[in-house]
This record gives structure tokens, sequence and C-alpha cells, in this order.
């Protein structure tokens, strides 16, 4: 990027200041990143590989280091959507509206562990988790109380569920909009859709093998994209964040998530589509960790990254297909318990990484979310710390502020080697669903765990308020608590609609499923007629079971 | 080792388990597991300690239901019981109250597990 001979001329002077500096003391700590890159203790133009045109280029065109967008925030500025569920269905319609009301610009469905698992609140298993941790969304009954009131012909819907349940969540959430008199050809949203999340970001609980569990993410990619039933949501979020949140750092985060992708572009290109079809709609979700440059040239070298593998090894023609688009969650694993209103700093900071990043859309944490879920004054608080960003820093002012600084250039260049190399290590196991069922994605993840407790614990990793500066865990905090009453609510809603529904009528659709799993032909066409006439999550992912059977994961301790 | 109810936030049960491991002890790391397979391997396996690890709100129902099937059993006392996870600091008292040895929140260094054990054993 630079003269040749002025860079020459800045090699001497280095030297000489090297030379002079070179017995300064530093501090007994180890200088590296927090996946472990060295750094050094300056930058110049020396460091920095990369050409201008080639590497960098503009917001909008190729490589998209910059930005996927010519005009980025000048634009339009990044969605701030904030993931929100508790309780019932009723209560977290209240809690999306208090938001909308405050300025929130998309909304984001946390679902209890029921809904992820696909139980109902009516077995045993899980009674005691109705709600507790998200909102339960079971049937079509729920979807129509959760949007109820609420613009979502134009503000996108987040429908956090994972591959095992997202075809029935999705098809009930479809099936809503249609009787609300919405065009589903023009609704916006994502699902979550991610395969990583229920297997090794957290443990599955009766779900099928991770063979089925791929096809499934990707019946929903095929069925609203390029068979264009949905073709402006965006079928899939390759969602980093939530394994992040074990333990491993920002290299295998983008190693995964890349990997992850692959699994699912080879699969809809065996099905006979071309990766033109579809790969637009695919997104992603990236964490926004503790370590500030790292995580800004994470997403910078995220953006080339893919843009590489879609044009070179998937050959795409259209520029529009190499577009790496992602939301950001800051880190939830970054809270403490003890002094809970240092989160609000920790938080803060990290939405700057992902502003200055160049994110599509943010989700701020809670400063009491290493307690409980989130009370109404916490999420505020995350809320308005997005918009202190937004519109009082005059951070969006210009694209990609950060560019051509010898550190984060060169920090970039690193951080994208070293993720191909990661990603190869991956692909020597062979695809996603062989990486979880051998299990060696687990084991990258315990080894994770251990790493990260290991550092905490050693005091290699600061964390204020437990290692260092430590307080006694007594916060003062208002503890935020679920309605006490929503299993006894979500069981009498799934008992009358039960009475109400045409239980002949379904026997023959659940037969009908039934074959279509057998087969193993896409289940979103079912699906649509299954939901509308009242059948539950869990009463079809019990058919997933009863036919592919429950896998085991091979979890490694 | 276990993980009542249906949450599958995992990386606790796990980091804790290969503390203990580490430590000498000998950890049967359950998993998920409902209360009656709770009561039943801790007994079979004549264990010392039974870890509840819980992340899903739902840790004065799960932890309240093993206790009480442990009591029907007349067994309640020959375990050490101990739970850990994302849990308000406000309820340790209310676990305690029910029959718990120890609570172990948020920022939890394994070894401070380890050495309660030691200590409490009751065997």
């Amino acid at each position: 990027m630079f003269d040749e001979n002025y860079l020459k001329k800045i090699k001497e002077r280095k030297q000489e200041w090297d030379k002079k500096f070179e017995n300064t003391k530093e501090r007994d700590i180890k200088f590296i990143t927090d996946s472990g890159i060295p750094i050094k203790n300056l930058y110049t133009p020396l460091d920095v590989k990369s050409n201008y045109l080639e590497n960098l280029g503009f917001p909008g065109n190729t490589p998209y280091t910059r930005g996927v967008y010519p005009n980025m925030y000048r634009g339009r500025l990044w969605t701030m959507r904030l993931f929100s569920g508790h309780g019932t269905p009723e209560e977290t319609n209240k809690r999306w509206k208090f938001l909308y009301s405050h300025g929130e610009t998309g909304f984001s469905a946390a679902v209890d562990a029921l809904t992820f698992n696909g139980i109902d609140p009516t077995n045993p298993d899980g009674d005691a988790e109705v709600g507790t941790s998200g909102v339960p969304l079971y049937c079509i009954d729920s979807m129509f109380a959760l949007t109820e009131g609420l613009p979502i012909d134009k503000v996108s819907v987040a429908l956090i569920v994972e591959p095992f349940t997202s075809a029935p969540v999705c098809a009930m959430y479809y099936n809503m909009a249609k009787m609300r008199g919405l065009d589903i050809k023009k609704l916006m949203g994502t699902t979550q859709n991610d395969i990583l999340t229920m297997t090794v970001g957290y443990v599955p609980y009766k779900n099928v093998n991770p063979y089925h569990i791929l096809r499934l993410a990707c019946d929903l990619i095929e069925w609203c994209v390029p068979q264009k039933n949905v073709p402006r949501w965006h079928p899939i979020n390759f969602t980093g964040y939530n394994y992040r949140e074990g333990g491993i750092d920002a290299i295998q985060e983008l190693g995964f998530v890349f990997a992850s992708a692959c699994s699912h572009i080879d699969n809809l290109i065996d099905r006979g589509w071309k990766v033109d079809d579809f790969v637009n709609r695919l997104a992603f979700h990236l964490s926004a960790h503790k370590d500030f440059f790292e995580e800004i040239a994470k997403y910078r070298a995220a953006r080339r990254i893919w843009y590489k593998l879609i044009k070179d090894r998937y050959e795409a023609k259209n520029p529009r297909s190499m577009e790496f688009r992602f939301h950001v969650q800051t880190a939830g694993s970054s809270l403490t318990a003890q002094s809970p209103n240092v989160n609000i700093v920790r938080t803060t900071i990290q939405a700057l990484e992902a502003a200055l990043g160049g994110v599509q859309s943010l989700h701020t944490n809670s400063y009491d979310e290493a307690i409980c879920l989130p009370s109404e004054e916490a999420v505020l608080l995350a809320l308005r710390t997005q918009q202190v960003i937004q519109d009082e820093t005059r951070v969006p002012n210009t694209i990609d502020p950060l560019a051509g600084s010898y550190f984060i250039e060169w920090l970039t260049d690193e951080l994208e080697e070293r993720v191909w190399s990661y990603m190869d290590k991956i692909e020597k196991v062979g695809n996603i669903a062989k990486a979880l069922d051998t299990g060696w994605l687990y084991k990258e993840m315990r080894d994770a765990f251990t790493r990260r407790q290991n550092r905490i614990e050693k005091g290699e990793e600061i964390v204020l308020g437990v290692n260092k500066f430590s307080v006694p865990y007594d916060q003062t905090t208002t503890v935020f608590r679920t309605n006490k009453d929503a299993v006894k609510i979500e069981q009498e809603r799934i008992i009358n609609l039960r009475k109400r529904r045409d239980n002949a009528k379904l026997e023959t659709l659940f037969d009908k499923l039934r074959k279509v799993c057998e087969n193993e032909e896409n289940v979103m066409p079912i699906m649509m007629e299954i939901t509308k006439e009242g059948a539950t999550v869990g009463e079809i992912c019990d058919i997933y079971r009863e036919v592919w059977g429950i896998w085991e994961p091979p979890i490694a301790i | 080792m276990s993980k009542p109810g249906i949450d599958g936030h995992w990386r606790g049960g796990v980091v804790v388990s290969r503390g203990l491991r580490d430590a000498g002890m000998e950890v049967i790391f359950g998993g998920f597991q409902n209360v009656e397979q709770i009561v039943e391997s801790a007994i079979s396996e004549d264990v010392d300690v039974i870890g509840l690890s819980m992340h899903s709100g739902a840790h004065l129902t799960y932890t309240e239901r093993v206790i009480n099937l442990l009591k029907e059993k007349g067994v309640k006392d020959h375990f050490l019981i101990l739970v850990g996870g994302v849990i308000p600091v406000k309820d340790f008292l209310v676990l305690k109250e029910m029959g718990v040895a120890n609570v172990y929140g948020p920022g939890t260094v394994v070894r401070d597990i380890v050495k309660f054990i030691v200590e409490n054993i009751k065997k």
C-alpha cells in the first residue's frame, strides 16, 4: 500500500527506534489477543501487507472488507434488536411494545427451553421450565398473542429457534401472518435455524441426529428462498455467538460458522440449486467480546473471507451473493454477577466494537443478565446504550473509520489467515454434521471451557469483581422473576386448542408428515398445513423422534 | 453431576466435573436426568455428593423435587447436595433451607468446591 523507497526509510528509522528503546521496561503480562495472537508494541506501514484495491476496496464493492453497503450508516443505521422473551406470549408482547415505544427497530423472540427442544408444556419433562428462560411458542395461538398490535409488516422479526423446531415454529408464524392479511412474500425477518447452537452451544434434549438436523435447516432455506415462498426472509443465521459464549476464541468462532455455512451450501447444491439462487439470504450472528480491536478486525476479516469463499470455492456470479451480513450480540459471558453495574460499561464498549465493525443489527445485554432475565429498567438501559452511540457520539458519520490503522489492517490479515487454517482443520473431519456426530466439535468446546476457566482461575484473564478487586456475590440488584403461573396458562392454552381443532383431520396430516419424514422430503409444505390446523411443536417433534430416533450427543468431559 | 430438566447450558456442569476429576475425585456425569433418575443413580452408584447444575431459572422447583424424593426414600442424609448455576443470591438461603449444603453462583472458582467437598463429606 506504500511506496517501496519510502518503506525502506521507515524501516531504517524503525530499527533506530527499536534500538534506542530496546531496554525499556514492559509490564509483566502476555501481550496477546484473546485468541492468543502475539501483539507487537507498535505497528507501522511496514506491517501492512494488504493492497488497497485488492484487499480493502470500497464499501458495497468487493471484497467488502469495508462494509457491504455503499452508504452504510449514512443511509440507514443498524437495527436495534433486543433478544427478548419471558413468561407467556402475552407478557413478551408487552415487553416488545415497551421496547418499540422506546425506539427499538427490530424484534427478536427468545424462546424457552421447551420450544427449543420440541416439548409441549403438558409434558412433565419440562413443566418447571415453561417461560423461565424465554417465551413458550408451541402453537399458532401463541404467535397471534406474541405479535398482537405490533407492525410486523414494517418491523422485522427474528425467531430464535434452531433446526429441530424451526420448520413448525416458522410455519406457525407464516400462517399467522397470512391470517392477519399479510403477504408472506414481503415478510421480513430471520430464523436462527443454526445447527451448532442446539448441539454444542447448548446440549439438545431428545433431539434427532445432526444429519437430519442439517437437512431440516436446509428445508427451511430451500422453501423460503430458492422456492420463493418467503423470499425476503433470512432463513438461517449462523450463530457463532452461542458457542463463542462457551469459551472458544474469535478464530474458532469464524471457523465454526464458515464450515457450517459450507455444509449447508453443499446440501442445497446437491438438491439442484445454484449458489446464486439462495446464498444472498444466508446471514450471520457473531459475538462482540472483550478484546476490542480483535473483534473489530474479526468483522472485517469475516467479510473478506466470505467474499473469497463464495466467489472462489462456489464460483458465484452475482456480487450480492458474496455480501456478509451479520447481527451482533455483546458477550453475555463477559458479564459478572458481582457488581452488576460494571456490566453497563462492558456492554457499552462491546457495542462500540460492533458499530466500528459495520454491523447490520445489534443486541446489547442488560446489566442484570448474569443473575436473571432482564428487568424492564435494565433492558431500557441496554437499548439506550445503542441509542447513545447512534445519536450522540457521531460514530456512524463515516464508513469503516478504523480502516488504514496499521494495527487494524495487520490484525485483520492475521485473523483471516488463521481462520482459513482452522476451517481446514474442521473440514478434514468432514461436514458439520459429521464433526458433531464424531464428537470432534464437542471436544473443541470442552477444551475451550477448560482453557478459559483456567485462565480466569490463574488470573491470566482479568475479570473485575471476580479475580481482581473481587467483591462478594451479594447483588443489590432487583431480581426479575418470570411469571409463576406461566405453566398453568400455557397448559390451558393447549387444552383449549386441542378441544377446538379437528383432531381427526390432524391425525391424517400427522400420517402425511410421517411419510414426508420417512422419504426425507422437504417438511415445509406439510408443516404449513399441519400448523394451520393447530398441531403443536411437541406433537410434530414427537413424529421426528418416532421416525428418526433420538440422538445422544457424544459429550466429552 | 446432573442437569435436571431440559435446559442445555452445559459449560458449568462440564467445567466443574473436570475440575473435581482433576482434583482426584471420581465424577459420574449424568447429563440430563429427571428427578427419579437423579435419585436412583445416586443410590445405585453410592455417591457421596449430588451436584445439580441449572441455568434455567427453575432451580428452586427442581431442587425441591429432588430433595423431596430423597426424603421420601429416607436417604436424604446420605448425600451432600450441591447446587450451581445462574442463581440469584437471594435464592441461596431458600436452597439451604431446603437442605442444600452449598450453592455456587457465577464466578465460582472450582477449587472452592473441591475444598468444601473434602471438608464436608459425610462418609
